[in-house]
């Protein structure tokens, strides 16, 4: 058996029927010889049931040399937090604006890429964001939301 | 003389597309350069940055990104023998043993020649195809359309993926992610699921972002080249301009290379890896130095650069004439143009000749700019390497919210990019090919609409597509395409466990 195929047809199997469900109830429309909206949703649902089945039984086959990708050799604490890191930005960011939320964000992830200097840290996460930040707003004219920060930057 | 070729040229000559393209070269070096950074990500993450400029000099900066990436990865992979993009994985094989003798910089000058007569050989392919093709597309009717755009995508997926069924899947995922939003036909609403942000869809780039970007950041939390001293060693360059007797022993290469890099490049999925290596085996066969290589050959430098250069300008023929990308930069490019109103295909030609035009000369311009700059600022474009993963890394993290953040003014856009870089990582633990997935964003509307304008010229009745040669011959290929690539997986299959079994 191949795991990761069995594990990949699976879901996508189960993502299948989820789209199939909501393609049957997309809303219909009298028009005559042309196709409906669904159209185009029920051949995509009715390829990938059948792509995802012929995945299932390719998966179901005993295994012979089906390699794996060896992963690198990366602390697995280190994709944690920089999911972590990723998702308290992003949820931050429309609050604090741009400014306020890349500081911290640029300075963790130097952090967790192995810049361990503090000056560093700092002087990268506070010049980087900010030349970032202007360098949009001021060259190529795009508004980017100071949040808290806009009393600030005028 | 066509006015459209001499207004293109006037526009590529502008000083604002010639600087933009200088920068696009320039940047274009950088990025190739750096071992974990693709041309793909570079583009996407400079793209957000040419939304408020002009499309001829958008597209100038991308072509200048995109051509100089190709020899940028070649300088990686010749002084650390890592190569910056996949297209530059056979310049190594002699490039490195070449500067491991102390001679990096004739090895850099010898790639950087090869590169621009690569280029430009494809130019001349590129302004002497397209038109001709484009003018032949003109005839396409929706059915010829619809299998065009549907061989474009089963050659990719068969050539993209190790397994077919992936491939498949993948652009089938991608197929679905097209139909959010309002149906192309009646403006209904499809898988919007009230949320106003839904209604025109997914952004393109939005998803690109994230598919490419974010899995990027995660793989380079390991340094390619931890070593510092390395890193320090291989920015120190001697001379790099070509002698007379090295430029005699690259004819042979570069007359094999560019002519193959420019056909491969026309043919949709092929790329410049293959390309490559193909050209570098090929010389390798007929050249009398053929015991030389693998230890520092000139040859086995100028054939895989000139091949890999040549690529780019093949990858635009389809692109621009078909509206079919040759590969994930061309696919990325087509995004660009439609981002400016502008559609890639046939009617690129008639409607804004000039244009096409002027991007044929940004390619060319970009091939000189490649030579000048490469030669000029190689030593010092070289101390790239030396940068850290800890300052460049989050410097990409943030370009990619600020750019998903500045398609639309728009935050829901920053969780989207995010959500297709957790699916970009998830399909690559599933080992399922990303590109499939990023060319069907790009052709799954024009598939929709041409299918069902022609379902519905015929009544419904789906013999339209055999009725016209064009269509026939397309799905013909489509067909032929997945059936072979299923013969070649079954195939290699069947190797790999006698050579278990044994």
């Amino acid at each position: 058996m191949r795991r990761r195929n069995l594990i990949a047809a699976i879901f996508l199997l189960a993502i299948g029927i989820g789209y199939t469900v909501l393609t049957a109830h997309l809303p219909t429309r009298d028009i005559g010889s042309t196709t409906q909206p669904s159209f185009f949703p029920w051949v995509i649902a009715v390829l990938f049931l059948v792509l995802s089945a012929a995945l299932l039984i390719q998966g179901l086959r005993p295994a012979t040399s089906d390699a794996v990708p060896k992963a690198p050799d990366v602390a697995p604490n280190k994709y944690l937090w920089g999911g972590i890191a990723f998702v308290v930005y992003l949820a931050a960011l429309p609050t604090l604006g741009f400014v306020a939320a890349n500081i911290p964000f640029f300075l963790a992830l130097m952090y967790l890429y192995g810049e361990r200097r503090p000056l560093w840290l700092l002087g990268g996460s506070i010049g980087i964001s900010t030349a970032l930040f202007f360098l949009f707003r001021e060259i190529f004219q795009i508004r980017l939301p100071s949040g808290i920060l806009s009393g600030v930057i005028a | 003389m066509n006015p459209d070729i001499l207004d293109g040229f006037a526009q590529a000559s502008m000083m604002s597309s010639l600087i933009a393209t200088g920068i696009g070269s320039l940047l274009g070096l950088v990025v190739g350069m750096i071992p974990g950074m693709t041309i793909s990500t570079g583009i996407i993450i400079v793209l957000p940055l040419t939304f408020v400029l002009e499309p001829t000099i958008s597209i100038a900066l991308l072509l200048g990104l995109y051509v100089s990436g190709m020899t940028g990865g070649s300088f990686s992979a010749i002084l650390l023998n890592i190569p910056g993009t996949p297209s530059a994985s056979a310049t190594g094989l002699d490039g490195h043993p070449l500067a491991q003798r102390g001679e990096a910089g004739r090895a850099l000058g010898l790639a950087i020649t090869a590169s621009f007569i690569g280029g430009m050989v494809s130019f001349a392919g590129l302004f002497l195809i397209a038109p001709l093709l484009a003018e032949i597309a003109l005839r396409f009717q929706s059915p010829d359309l619809f299998s065009l755009v549907f061989f474009g995508l089963t050659i990719i997926c068969s050539f993209a993926a190790k397994s077919v069924i992936k491939g498949l899947l993948s652009a089938v995922i991608g197929l679905m992610i097209v139909t959010i939003g309002q149906d192309p036909m009646m403006g209904s609403q499809r898988f919007t699921f009230g949320q106003v942000n839904l209604i025109a869809g997914i952004h393109f780039l939005t998803a690109l972002i994230g598919l490419f970007a974010i899995p990027q950041l995660v793989d380079n939390f390991v340094e390619l080249i931890s070593d510092k001293e390395t890193r320090h060693k291989a920015t120190r360059i001697e001379r790099v301009l070509p002698r007379w007797a090295d430029l005699k022993r690259i004819r042979l290469p570069v007359s094999i290379g560019a002519p193959v890099g420019a056909f491969l490049g026309i043919l949709p999925g092929a790329g410049g890896p293959i390309a490559a290596f193909i050209s570098y085996d090929y010389t390798k066969r007929v050249s009398r130095n053929r015991d030389e290589f693998g230890k520092g050959a000139v040859e086995g430098i100028a054939a895989p650069e000139s091949a890999n250069n040549a690529v780019t300008g093949g990858a635009l023929v389809p692109m621009m004439t078909l509206g079919i990308p040759g590969d994930p930069v061309t696919a990325i490019l087509i995004g660009a143009l439609l981002i400016h109103g502008l559609a890639p295909g046939p009617l690129l030609f008639v409607e804004n000749g000039g244009f096409a035009f002027g991007v044929i000369f940004s390619f060319m311009y970009a091939n000189f700019f490649n030579i000048v700059i490469g030669f000029l600022g190689l030593r010092l474009l070289v101390k790239v390497l030396a940068t850290p993963n800890a300052l460049l890394m989050p410097t990409i993290a943030l370009l990619c919210v600020i750019g998903s953040y500045a398609l639309r003014n728009n935050f829901f856009d920053v969780y989207v990019m995010f959500g297709f870089g957790l699916l970009g990582l998830a399909m690559r633990w599933l080992d399922m090919p990303v590109v499939p997935l990023l060319l069907a964003l790009v052709l799954g509307r024009p598939l929709e609409e041409h299918l069902r304008v022609s379902l519905a010229s015929s009544q419904g009745d789906p013999t339209i597509f055999f009725t016209s040669p064009f269509s026939v011959v397309f799905l013909g290929m489509a067909a032929l395409s997945i059936f072979w690539s299923f013969y070649a997986e079954h195939r290699s299959r069947r190797v790999s466990d006698g050579a278990t079994r044994q």
